[in-house]
């Protein structure tokens, strides 16, 4: 109903062009055909790409996560809201959290960044850290695990966790330094979020570091790689 | 051989045997013959019984010379003869020291017939003598037969060759005094001379001149000293018999020829052409065979120099130039280029540890230093991996990286900027306080390019040349401390005009003050009451 009214009105827009095209030429030309005009489209709005139809995410809560995003509930909720006209809303019973288009949604593109940002604090990163996903576009977050490089079991394992980390989560906090990107070990499962480049490097530097080199090399590679990027520039 | 009792018949027949085997030749005698040994036999007994009338101790009355050997018959001989010759002997001595017996026995002799008998005796002991000496010799070549042949030939041809010697060296001696006379022109004294040099010749002759000495006494022994005992021949001969030597009787190796350059030789120190002259290959004189050593070694070291060296001669030699081994044999000399490793003995242990102590007292080690190293970059900015969780969210770092990409802000100051900065700060501070206490250098305050409100303080800070003690308090003039205008008097240094004016000046302004405030607080009321009344009204 709507799209018709639409298309009605879209069409009548377009007759109205079209006779007054048609009113243009005629007196000119009689026996060629009238050859219309290259119609001029404004831009469509995100409600309309769809076809009116709102869009919708949902993105699966965590149990370990749930109450983080009930902490950080607000800090999440105001730049969805607020900046990318994203609807966002808590569905308690089904431990999701789901976005909706508004109409008056700028870009296609903002649930998904949104969705993606939710994801990102899913994850386990944090709203400060997940909220770059919402303002640079070619911000990643890549997810492995760390039987995917070797595969390692009981106390290898939880050496090979520790040595990802170090002491006091200083290797991991040296290496998110250096490349400039935020990395999560979830027990077995490491996620790293930053541009594809830095996440290259990270990942690198992590799965040396699974396959068991010691963190000072590894340190010496992030020296040397950081320099050579930063010499780039 | 029959044996013929008698005695005219054998005599006869024995002398006829003996002339016989004296004209024998001696080559003859080596070999054997029937014939020559009967003549012996018979020869033999023939002697045997002749000399038995002056033997009366033989036990033999004849030689019985059938089926026996020849060691069998001559020891029949030497029955007879040993005492035979031990009385001749006595004789001969007795005769030796009393020569007038001699003539006695002579006179004797010639008075009665016995002097013929004593002259028979004597020829017969002379022929006894000869035969003794002959016969010795036949048996000596019957026992020898063929083995001795030479020994045989020797005593012949010593019999023969003596004479010929004599001969020769009569002939030697005529030469020589010729020739001496040739050169000195004194033929007596010459033969003197010579004499006197073959004597002492003689004497001087050492090994040579000895053993013939001591052959000669043999040859005198053997041969009833019949030639020693002659001193007057000896005299007379000189030479001859005095100098009788080896080869005289056993004629070995030397002729007369021989002899001559020996006594030449002797005579070298006046006559050495001559000795030059002579070149026989047989006998050489000392010089000729010191130049045959010289030559010959000449000849030696002319081959050696025409073949190769020897590995020790040449340059430089591997090992497979030379022998195996060859290398220990030679004491070889080269240069050590490696000081010898240095025998450690307890003094020296001790002197280390000395030096060690002594140096970790002083505290002066030898430690190596890196020489320091030009740099040939710029040090590279070391970027240090903070290990502290980033303050700033992971947006913010883009977004720092994005402005700096674009330019729109300068190039934000690193971390460790940041930290230089604020060290250099404090430490400028420090300094400059350090600096004013000590004096030493003044430097003024640091321009701290600060927006901050400044007290009205002068630009320039002179320093001021003031001892340590002295604060700044006290370092103001009075001029400088004095807060106030005019002339101050004390309250006791005024007059009572003065007191007085104060005074009155002091209540005035307390009056204009009290009514200053009065009118504010009219004015307050005013303003609340109306306010008041006012609000009043509202209500």
């Amino acid at each position: 109903m709507s799209s018709a009214t639409v298309n009605g009105g879209e069409a009548a827009t377009g007759t109205d062009i079209e006779a007054a095209a048609v009113q243009a030429p005629t007196p000119a030309a009689t026996n060629t055909v009238p050859f219309a005009q290259k119609p001029n489209f404004k831009p469509l709005k995100a409600h309309e790409i769809s076809d009116g139809q709102t869009q919708f995410r949902k993105v699966p809560v965590p149990p370990h996560r749930y109450t983080p995003l009930k902490k950080a509930w607000m800090e999440i909720y105001t730049p969805i809201y607020e900046h990318m006209k994203i609807d966002i809303r808590m569905n308690l019973k089904a431990r999701r959290v789901e976005l909706k288009t508004r109409k008056d949604t700028p870009d296609v593109s903002n649930l998904q960044k949104c969705a993606d940002f939710v994801h990102a604090f899913m994850l386990g990163f944090d709203v400060i850290d997940a909220v770059a996903l919402l303002r640079l576009d070619e911000l990643y977050a890549e997810s492995f695990e760390i039987k995917d490089v070797k595969t390692l079991r009981g106390e290898h394992l939880s050496r090979a966790i520790g040595r990802l980390s170090g002491k006091g989560g200083k290797t991991k906090f040296a290496i998110e330094n250096a490349t400039k990107t935020r990395i999560v070990i979830a027990d077995t499962k490491i996620h790293i979020l930053g541009s594809f480049s830095n996440i290259k490097v990270a990942r690198d530097s992590l799965c040396s570091l699974i396959l068991g080199s010691p963190a000072g090399k590894v340190y010496s590679k992030l020296r040397a790689v950081t320099a050579r990027m930063a010499e780039r520039f | 051989m029959a044996s013929t009792d008698d005695g005219g018949g054998a005599k006869p027949v024995g002398f006829d045997s003996l002339r016989r085997l004296k004209s024998t030749e001696p080559p003859l005698f080596l070999s054997p013959s029937p014939d020559l040994s009967q003549a012996a036999r018979l020869a033999s007994q023939y002697l045997f019984s002749s000399l038995k009338p002056f033997a009366p101790k033989s036990p033999f009355s004849q030689l019985l010379t059938e089926g026996f050997d020849a060691e069998q018959i001559w020891q029949q001989i030497d029955l007879q003869s040993q005492p035979l010759l031990l009385s001749l002997r006595r004789h001969l001595r007795h005769f030796e020291k009393n020569p007038e017996d001699i003539q006695k026995q002579f006179d004797l002799d010639r008075d009665s017939d016995g002097l013929e008998s004593e002259s028979e005796s004597f020829d017969e002991d002379e022929e006894d003598e000869v035969e003794e000496e002959e016969e010795e010799e036949e048996e000596e070549e019957e026992e020898d037969g063929p083995d001795d042949g030479e020994m045989e030939d020797e005593e012949k041809g010593n019999a023969d060759g003596v004479e010929d010697k004599f001969l020769k060296i009569k002939e030697l001696e005529e030469y020589l005094v010729d020739d001496e006379e040739k050169e000195y022109g004194l033929k007596k004294e010459k033969k003197k001379r010579k004499r006197g040099k073959i004597t002492d010749k003689d004497e001087d002759e050492d090994e040579e001149g000895d053993e013939e000495d001591d052959e000669d006494d043999e040859e005198e022994d053997n041969e009833l000293g019949l030639m020693g005992l002659d001193d007057d021949d000896e005299e007379e001969d000189g030479s001859k018999m005095g100098t009788a030597r080896y080869e005289d009787f056993f004629g070995a190796k030397s002729t007369g020829q021989g002899q001559k350059s020996k006594l030449f030789g002797g005579s070298d120190d006046l006559d050495m052409d001559d000795g030059n002259n002579n070149q026989k290959k047989n006998t050489l004189s000392t010089h000729e065979k010191e130049l045959e050593k010289l030559r010959s070694e000449i000849e030696t070291m002319e081959k050696a120099n025409l073949e190769p060296k020897t590995w020790r001669m040449q340059g430089e030699v591997t090992a497979a130039k030379r022998p195996k081994n060859s290398a220990l044999e030679v004491d070889l000399d080269f240069e050590h280029n490696v000081r010898p490793a240095p025998v450690i003995t307890e003094e020296v242990t001790a002197s280390l540890e000395e030096l060690i102590q002594k140096r970790i007292l002083e505290g002066r080690f030898d430690d190596v230093q890196k020489p320091p190293t030009l740099p040939s970059r710029l040090p590279r900015e070391k970027i240090e991996l903070d290990e502290n969780k980033s303050k700033k969210g992971l947006a913010a770092l883009y977004e720092d990286e994005y402005v700096q990409k674009t330019g729109f802000v300068s190039t934000a100051l690193s971390f460790s900027d940041e930290q230089k900065k604020e060290a250099s700060m404090l430490f400028k501070k420090l300094c400059l306080k350090l600096d004013a206490l000590s004096h030493f250098h003044f430097t003024p305050k640091p321009v701290i390019e600060d927006m901050s409100i400044q007290a009205n303080v002068p630009a320039l800070a002179m320093e001021e040349i003031a001892p340590l003690a002295v604060s700044d308090a006290a370092m103001l003039a009075p001029e400088e401390l004095f807060v106030g205008k005019g002339d101050i008097k004390e309250e006791t240094e005024l007059t009572k005009a003065e007191r007085k004016r104060r005074r009155a000046n002091k209540k005035r302004k307390f009056k204009a003050e009290a009514t200053k405030r009065t009118a504010r607080k009219v004015q307050q009321n005013s303003v609340t009451n109306s306010a008041g009344a006012g609000g009043n009204d509202e209500s």
